[in-house]
């Protein structure tokens, strides 16, 4: 063999790894760990000790009922982003879909006269419902009036957000309370909790079970199917006979739906109230986002993706502690890969407009 | 030659498998009109790319005033003299004439922009090649045919001395395109070299004063203008050897399995498809002939549903389907195989087996059926797609190998089996054989008659002349959006379809006129 046939080949070989569709999810979280460590190294402190504080207090066992809830928090906006995501399109509404959930909640927590189980089954729903509608909104926005579905979450969200801080604030805030909140729950609102753990309670059974009947429509029906090929190729859907809108509004619907379901769950849990800004700070809509990314909305990696962001987020607040890197680090990290999955996108479309 | 302005030397450029561009040689005389004419897909754009610096070639050298150039970007080529106005504008809308032209080559006062410089060398330009344009006019506002003369004066700002316009009257009313043309006259006689990418044969026999022919990446035809032909200009845009398939003619008509009645289509003011009535009868195939962009494409949507009429009728086995979506047209007894392969015709990241089943996944045996309805088999799936592999002969690793891995060929095969496999009444082949090896056009050419004999309608949209005359019962043309010929399956010569693809003749079976033979 001549040289050049072998750095030929070994071009080759390389073009067709750097093309495997995982190099570039693992290369961006790879990337991200490195500008990490660099900002870290940067400002003097030492980058090893700091991921060495971020695993140690995640996997931490006095903390990992809570990095468990965490993760499956993120999960559960991993899925308001994943399932849309399948078919081609964005959601951005999480959060507002997310408030609007937890506000369904209270309010059925608060005038249901049912007992414990079928309380918590009807806020479930009605937060279900009404989360799903607000999403599923964006379609019909989209299919009638051409609105990308990207754009009309991302606007319509903060109202919804901006509604329910009102709502909070006055018509069912607790009267005297120093901070926007209702008042609490009353005890048939409160998901059981499972034995012996703190943080975790049934609500992380619920979203394993909607992750679990999201792989299986997506792998298994028609509709999944179909969600598979619209996001393959959107005009080869329409030729096949795939109704794309109807096929977004239940998408959306689903993950309004999903995201209403994790708003209400964090509701009926400790402290059993809808506090203003409670839902949102903890940054679960886009680490979700961040999440449904990495997997590229497959249902399958999707509790993978989400591991390493409840991961950061835990294990930061203990780096913060321990190795004296503020926690704000893991947002940065988050921010890098979504850059880097952006950038695919961008280098894909050139590649495809080069191809002329 | 000695007045040439740009010369392209043994250009070669290949895309994975595809060859877009085999050693293209390309002359361009100062101060002439060169029409660079082909088929989608001929490699125009890749040939354009590669002049303007947008891509490098593989091979080949560029010479621009008889100096050999290197770009490595569109800025090389800007300042070696090119200057290119692309399909789709690349302008602001919310800024002004005159700011879009000075973009990125302002004239300055101190650091400030010199607007007033600026809209005195927008009006000057103007006038001096009859343009009318208005320099503090809002882009936005603006025709399309305006806004395009905005894009050739931002060429011609930057000194452009050889200017590329491409597919320049895709976007544009048949009165936008005549000034258009008298724009490049003028720009052509004041010394500007103008290349016009196109592949519509009217305007290259109207304003051009040569002519390359690409076919298959490969230069096919070099003319001057004055001295060739339609029909000739038709034959090396087309004339693949085909081989040939025997169409024994069609045994017994049944009744009218689709029927077109009046479709008219518009889109944002331009009419595509202009008045079309069409009917394809059990047991016949109806090549439809036309030079690409002339309504073939809008016909094939409007039939499946992808694209609304404006008015119109379409019937499918007696039903009225102009009011259904694609799914029930599908269903009331439709198939079809798209022009576009990897845009319509399959999901190039999906397997073979998805692909070759998508749009019957919803019936037997594929889908349950009862209380597992909406469910899929997937072993039934993958039992169907290794059946209609080897039916069909599509040759791939496994029905799980990526249809984005197959070669033309085979994706297409997967594109006929699915669309064949189902006995859909009435079926639409659009470009079948585009892209393919010859071996696979002979069997999908077999298959489309097989499956007329199988009684069943066929409507065969193609830019080849020669398969249309391989299979068709009888062939009507399209011109500029309007059905203005039929000719029976004896009348079918190549130069009377040729003559009416250019508009020459307007009735069916006289008499085409004599054009000076190839």
């Amino acid at each position: 063999m001549s040289a050049p046939t072998t750095e030929r080949t070994s071009r080759r070989l390389l073009a067709s790894a750097v093309r495997h569709p995982a190099v570039v999810p693992v290369g961006a979280v790879i990337l991200a760990l490195l500008v990490g460590a660099a900002i870290v190294a940067a400002a003097g402190l030492d980058p090893v000790a700091a991921y060495v504080a971020v695993i140690e207090g995640a996997f931490d066992p006095r903390s990992l009922d809570y990095t468990v809830s965490v993760w499956a928090f993120i999960c559960g906006m991993g899925l308001a982003a994943a399932i849309p995501l399948r078919m081609g399109e964005f959601n951005l509404g999480g959060n507002g879909q997310l408030v609007l959930g937890g506000l369904a909640a209270a309010l059925v927590a608060r005038v249901s006269p049912l007992p414990g189980p079928l309380t918590v089954l009807l806020a479930l729903l009605a937060a279900a419902a009404l989360a799903g509608a607000f999403g599923a909104l964006s379609a019909p926005l989209a299919t009638r009036l051409r609105i990308p579905i990207i754009i009309s979450t991302l606007l319509l969200s903060p109202v919804a957000v901006a509604v329910v801080s009102f709502l909070v604030r006055y018509p069912l805030g607790e009267p005297g309370a120093a901070v926007a909140q209702t008042e609490r729950l009353p005890d048939a609102a409160h998901l059981m909790s499972l034995p012996g753990l703190t943080y975790s309670n049934i609500g992380v059974i619920i979203i394993i079970a909607i992750m679990v009947a999201f792989y299986v429509v997506d792998s298994r029906t028609a509709v999944g199917f179909e969600l598979r090929i619209t996001g393959a190729n959107r005009r080869f859907g329409t030729y096949a006979g795939i109704h794309t809108g109807r096929l977004a509004f239940g998408a959306m619907a689903a993950a309004g739906a999903a995201a209403g379901i994790v708003g209400a769950i964090i509701v009926m849990s400790p402290p059993y109230r809808l506090i203003d800004g409670a839902l949102l700070s903890p940054g679960y809509t886009f680490a979700g986002l961040a999440a449904a990314l990495l997997a590229g909305g497959r249902p399958a990696l999707l509790p993978v993706t989400a591991a390493l962001f409840a991961v950061l987020q835990v294990g930061g607040a203990s780096m913060e502690r321990s190795a004296d890197v503020p926690r704000q680090l893991s947002d940065v990290l988050q921010g890098v890969v979504i850059i880097v999955l952006a950038l695919r996108t961008v280098i894909d479309a050139r590649r495809t407009g080069r191809a002329g | 030659m000695t007045d040439a302005a740009v010369t392209l030397t043994g250009i070669s450029k290949r895309y994975g498998a595809v060859v877009a561009n085999d050693s293209v040689d390309l002359v361009l005389r100062r101060g002439s009109v060169h029409a660079v004419m082909g088929e989608n897909g001929a490699g125009k754009s890749t040939l354009m790319s590669i002049l303007f610096g947008l891509t490098e070639p593989d091979a080949g050298t560029i010479e621009v005033g008889g100096v050999e150039r290197r770009f490595r970007g569109p800025a090389d080529a800007i300042a070696a003299g090119l200057g290119m106005v692309h399909q789709h504008f690349r302008l602001f809308d919310s800024m002004s004439v005159a700011e879009n032209v000075v973009y990125g080559a302002e004239p300055t006062r101190g650091a400030l922009l010199d607007r007033r410089a600026a809209a005195e060398r927008v009006r000057e330009l103007s006038d001096r090649y009859g343009l009318g344009l208005d320099p503090d006019a809002n882009v936005g506002r603006l025709s399309a045919g305006v806004r395009q003369r905005v894009e050739i004066v931002k060429a011609l700002h930057r000194e452009a001395e050889i200017l590329i316009l491409d597919e320049p009257s895709a976007v544009l009313t048949p009165d936008e395109v005549t000034s258009l043309f008298s724009v490049i006259r003028r720009a052509a006689d004041a010394g500007t070299t103008v290349v016009l990418v196109t592949h519509k044969i009217q305007e290259v026999l109207a304003i051009s004063d040569e002519v390359t022919v690409l076919r298959a990446g490969r230069v096919s035809g070099r003319f001057a203008t004055a001295e060739v032909t339609g029909p000739q200009l038709i034959e090396a845009m087309t004339g693949r050897d085909v081989v040939p398939v025997s169409n024994a003619g069609a045994r017994e008509l049944g009744g009218i399995a689709l029927s077109v009645d009046r479709a008219t289509v518009v889109e944002q003011g331009i009419t595509r498809l202009d008045d079309v009535s069409l009917t394809v009868r059990t047991g016949e195939i109806v090549g439809v002939a036309g030079v690409s962009g002339n309504g073939q494409h809008e016909l094939v949507e409007a039939v499946l549903g992808a694209v609304a009429l404006t008015s119109g009728t379409v019937e499918i086995a007696g039903t009225d389907v102009s009011s259904l979506d694609v799914r029930r047209r599908r269903l009331a007894g439709l198939a079809v195989i798209p022009e576009d392969r990897r845009g319509e015709g399959t999901a190039v990241t999906m397997t073979t087996a998805e692909n070759i089943t998508a749009g019957h996944h919803r019936s037997a045996p594929i889908s349950g059926s009862g209380l597992a309805k909406g469910w899929l088999k997937r072993r039934a799936q993958r039992e169907e797609a290794t059946r209609l592999m080897a039916d069909y002969d599509v040759r791939a690793e496994s029905d799980q190998s990526l249809v984005g891995a197959l070669s033309g060929g085979n994706a297409q095969k997967v594109v006929v089996a699915r669309e064949l496999s189902h006995g859909a009444p009435v079926l639409i082949a659009e470009q079948p054989t585009q892209g393919v090896d010859v071996g696979a056009i002979e069997s999908i050419h077999t298959r489309l008659l097989e499956y007329r004999d199988a009684g069943r309608a066929v409507l065969l949209v193609s830019h080849e002349i020669t398969e249309l005359q391989a299979l068709a019962d009888r062939v009507v043309v399209l011109f500029a959006g309007r059905l203005v010929a039929e000719f029976s399956r004896a009348e079918a010569t190549t130069a009377r379809i040729g003559a009416a693809m250019t508009g020459g003749v307007t009735s069916g079976s006289g008499d085409a006129p004599e054009g000076r033979t190839a």
